[in-house]
């Protein structure tokens, strides 16, 4: 059950990781968060779940939501709205969250709305303006501009969206580990 | 791709065996290392040994390792054929614990992915060395004490209670022919004759393990060479009893023709002389030709020669264990499946606690009857699988005995070593987690703890040093112990240590502290009474890391020392980090799961009950003793929770001998729950250790009080 709904698993129709890792290639998942549309290689893309209860973790960034139960296994989730500083909007019936991994790490992203999965080729990739309009927290995550017909997405790098988290983590657990 | 795999496999498979072979064979030299000699046992053992990682090593062409292990094998031949004397046992314990961490160093490297590059040569000079030592050992020996040797030879090639009196006898046993199994009926006569023998060889042979012997025996008879002192009568007599024998020639004869073997039955039958016969009697003849001067000499037909050979005291003899078969599993493998039958576990009690059930007016008797059922084999596969990552800490322990043993040499202090309940088992994740702990601790142990042998004279001590280590189960907790009758903690050293490093609180005496107090010190960060740093401890870190593994896997460390008689380390383990048995409390809209054996009780409290303290701290009064009171809810911010005492719920936690009184909403209930990691992801929480998930599907926090109390 698991296995197929994970776009990058080893699929039963493609023999072998190559020829999915090309198929993958270039494909990015978008999704609505605010008002701007986000785009996220679709390798880190482990699957996508309705929204559900949320176990909030007291003691931790606001923009850690807490924990889901997938199937199981116990993943923290982060509200993207938040995590880029802005007002997060209502969860409604509409938000999603994305399960990402993440090197070792397995993270729920709660987006307000999923768009689509679209192949972005490389040639449509602009850097980010070094004066941006867009927040400038929220420029951190962001690597790419990417133009998909008339629109316009924000290609969001999931390492650094929650890398900067295991440094802090890192760094508050030695000084717990000083402290005692 | 597929021939690379198969090296792999072949990898995987050398380096986990060999790691098995090194690991027995430590353990049994070192449970022989106070004996004077090896046993048979273990020196054939030894040779197999490195006769197999030889071979392996060879195929793997892992060509330092074939060298070292083929030296060894070298002197351990020797052993096995010369029984040479006078073999420095220690040294030689030594050079196999030598060769053996040469070899786990090379494999090591290996199974890192780097290349086995060590160099063997000196070690295999050494053992050079070593065996020609005991080679020319052995021989001046001879030339030295000539009459000791000649007693020595005597013992071997003579069965000792050979003398005058002894007669040699030719038997030619005659079965009927239509007796089955006559080969059983033969070694009757066999075992008949041993209570008279003084040397007994038979043919066929292998009458117990070849059932074709039977053929043999009944066409050809079954012919035994006697020795014994006994008359013709009196061996006819007891051969005779049966009803199988057709017919018994008993021959007496001179102790050449004894030695001959079996050459009469040629004389005598005319029967053929088979390959086995001739080699028996080439044996024989060879044993007269090294005894020429000796006319009685039935050399290699000794009934026991092991135990003749064998004066010298071996190691006390051990019942061996019986042997389990094993197969060796993934230990990832291993996780899943009890990720799965957590999973499962869970699912069932959603399954069960459905609000579907609780419809008025259903019918469930079949429901629960299935129910019931299967609840009982979830339950037996939740225990199987704990079951099967338990391991017995035996070889733990064995690392340790091995680190007594160096470390004792190296000091020159003479520790004997004790293990005790080295069977008890804990979980397998634990065992990975105290090994470096426990030898930290045993390490110190023998360097601080443990005086040297001066010392030790010097204080009317027993000059012999002793570390304890034992291990035991209790209170759903393993304790492994480590003891020594060395020298105890310096209270007043450590103290003066501690003022130094400006530890202890200003103005507070030094007699305010408790010795527990003052023996803890020792596990903080850069804290070493020892002012020489040695090879072994006295860096001070040390036991600040122990303290902090321990603390990873829930566990504590205790210290008890009384000066002048020694110390105990007491390591407080949990049996696993699995499951464990918690009560589930609701507090605002979070359910918070605390594992049972802290709380103490459950109180509902009346407002004038509590005592306020001006700065907000607040107590509770129950039954004339006075607690503090920490408000969950409080403690972590919660929105929505009982503000007011009387509608919540008091847990009392009793921890490290500190109690605490926990406000809470309400008690849900008991439950065992499977314990996960908060996901690496979000940073440690002061007060959580975990989380799990429960009977709905939904997620509670595990909280570790030990994190609330300062």
């Amino acid at each position: 059950m698991e296995e197929l709904s994970r776009p990058n698993s080893g699929s039963v129709a493609v023999p072998g990781g190559y020829d999915e890792q090309e198929a993958q290639k270039g494909m990015y998942m978008t999704f609505k968060s605010g008002n701007e549309y986000y785009g996220i290689k679709i390798q880190y893309v482990n699957e996508i779940v309705g929204f559900q209860d949320i176990t909030p973790v007291p003691e931790t960034e606001s923009y850690i939501m807490g924990l889901i139960n997938l199937r199981g296994k116990i993943i923290p989730v982060i509200d993207v709205q938040k995590r880029f500083g802005q007002e997060p909007s209502e969860y409604n019936d509409r938000t999603c969250i994305i399960v990402v991994d993440v090197k070792a790490t397995t993270v729920g992203l709660i987006v307000e709305k999923i768009a689509e999965a679209v192949e972005i080729k490389d040639d449509n990739i602009l850097p980010p303006p070094t004066i941006s309009r867009v927040d400038r927290i929220q420029n951190k995550y962001v690597y790419g501009i990417a133009k998909v017909g008339d629109s316009v997405k924000l290609l969001l790098d999931p390492e650094r969206l929650l890398g900067d988290e295991e440094q802090q983590m890192t760094e508050q657990t030695n000084e717990l580990m000083v402290e005692n | 791709m597929a021939d690379e795999f198969n090296t792999d496999g072949m990898l995987d498979m050398y380096l986990f065996e060999n790691e098995q072979l090194l690991e027995q064979l430590q353990e049994m030299v070192l449970e022989q290392k106070d004996a004077e000699c090896f046993d048979e046992d273990s020196i054939n053992e030894i040779f197999r040994t490195m006769h197999t990682i030889k071979g392996s090593s060879g195929i793997m062409m892992f060509d330092n390792i074939t060298a070292i292990a083929h030296k060894l094998e070298d002197v351990f031949y020797f052993l096995r054929e010369s029984h040479p004397d006078n073999v420095p046992h220690l040294e030689l314990v030594e050079h196999v614990l030598e060769v053996e961490d040469f070899i786990s160093g090379e494999m090591a490297k290996i199974k890192d992915g780097q290349s086995s590059d060590g160099d063997p040569s000196e070690i295999v000079a050494d053992l050079d060395q070593f065996l020609d030592k005991i080679k020319n050992g052995g021989e001046s020996t001879a030339k030295d004490i000539p009459e000791n040797v000649h007693e020595e030879a005597k013992q071997f090639y003579i069965a000792p209670v050979a003398n005058a009196d002894s007669r040699f006898y030719k038997i030619t046993v005659h079965f009927f022919q239509e007796t089955e199994m006559s080969n059983v009926h033969a070694y009757k006569v066999v075992y008949a004759l041993k209570e008279i023998a003084e040397d007994i060889l038979y043919s066929p042979e292998d009458i117990l393990t070849d059932e074709s012997s039977a053929e043999t025996i009944i066409e050809k008879g079954f012919r035994i060479l006697l020795q014994a002192q006994a008359s013709e009568e009196e061996v006819r007599e007891i051969i005779g009893i049966g009803y199988d024998i057709e017919k018994v020639d008993v021959i007496e004869c001179k102790a050449e023709e004894f030695l001959k073997g079996f050459n009469f039955g040629e004389e005598e039958a005319g029967i053929d002389l088979n390959a086995s016969v001739e080699e028996i009697e080439a044996k024989a003849e060879h044993a007269l030709e090294a005894k020429k001067e000796n006319k009685i000499a039935p050399g290699d037909f000794v009934v026991k020669p092991k135990e003749q050979t064998k004066p010298k005291k071996v190691a006390k003899e051990k019942p061996k264990a019986e042997k389990a078969t094993f197969i060796s599993v993934n230990v990832s493998k291993m996780d899943m499946l009890m990720d799965l039958i957590g999973e499962l576990v869970i699912s069932e009690s959603v399954v069960m606690q459905n609000p579907d059930l609780k419809i008025p007016g259903l019918d469930l008797t079949n429901f629960n009857k299935a129910a019931t059922q299967m609840a009982k084999i979830s339950t037996d596969l939740q225990n199987v699988i704990m079951s099967m990552r338990m391991v017995p800490l035996t070889n733990t322990f064995q690392k340790m005995n091995r680190i007594v043993f160096d470390v004792s040499r190296k000091l020159g202090k003479d520790i004997e070593f004790e293990m005790v309940g080295e069977n008890t088992e804990v979980d397998k994740n634990i065992i990975e987690h105290i090994s470096d702990p426990l030898m930290h601790i045993v390490r110190n142990a023998l360097d601080h703890g443990i005086e040297s042998n001066e010392e030790r004279k010097a204080a009317g001590k027993r000059e012999k040093g002793k570390v304890t280590l034992a291990a035991k189960n209790e209170a759903g907790k393993v304790w492994i112990s480590v003891t020594d009758n060395g020298k105890g903690l310096d209270r007043e050293k450590i103290l003066k240590k501690a003022r130094q490093q400006g530890i202890l609180e200003e103005g507070k005496p030094d007699s305010a502290y408790s010795d527990k107090e003052v023996y803890q010190f020792i596990t903080l960060p850069g804290f070493s009474t020892n002012e020489q740093v040695t090879e072994y401890s006295g860096r001070g870190v040390g036991m600040d890391v122990v303290v902090q593994n321990l603390q990873a896997i829930g566990g504590m460390l205790e210290i008890e020392s009384t000066p002048g008689e020694g110390s105990t380390m007491n390591l407080k383990i949990p049996l696993t980090l699995a499951i464990i048995d918690g009560i589930v409390i609701e507090t605002g809209n979070s359910s918070f799961v605390v594992e049972t054996g802290l709380v103490k009780e459950f109180v509902s409290v009346r407002e004038d009950m509590m005592i306020h303290e001006p700065n907000g701290d607040e107590f509770v009064m129950l039954r004339g003793e006075c607690f503090p009171v920490l408000r969950l809810g409080d403690w972590y911010e919660l929105e929505n929770y009982c503000q007011n005492v009387e509608d919540g719920m008091m847990v009392v936690l009793e921890l490290d001998g500190k109690t605490i009184c926990m406000l809470v909403d309400k008690l849900v209930g008991k439950q065992e729950i499977v314990v996960k990691p908060i996901p690496s992801y979000i940073k440690k929480i002061r007060g959580l250790s975990g989380c799990t998930q429960l009977g709905d599907g939904s997620i509670a926090l595990i909280l570790d009080p030990s994190g609330f109390i300062e």
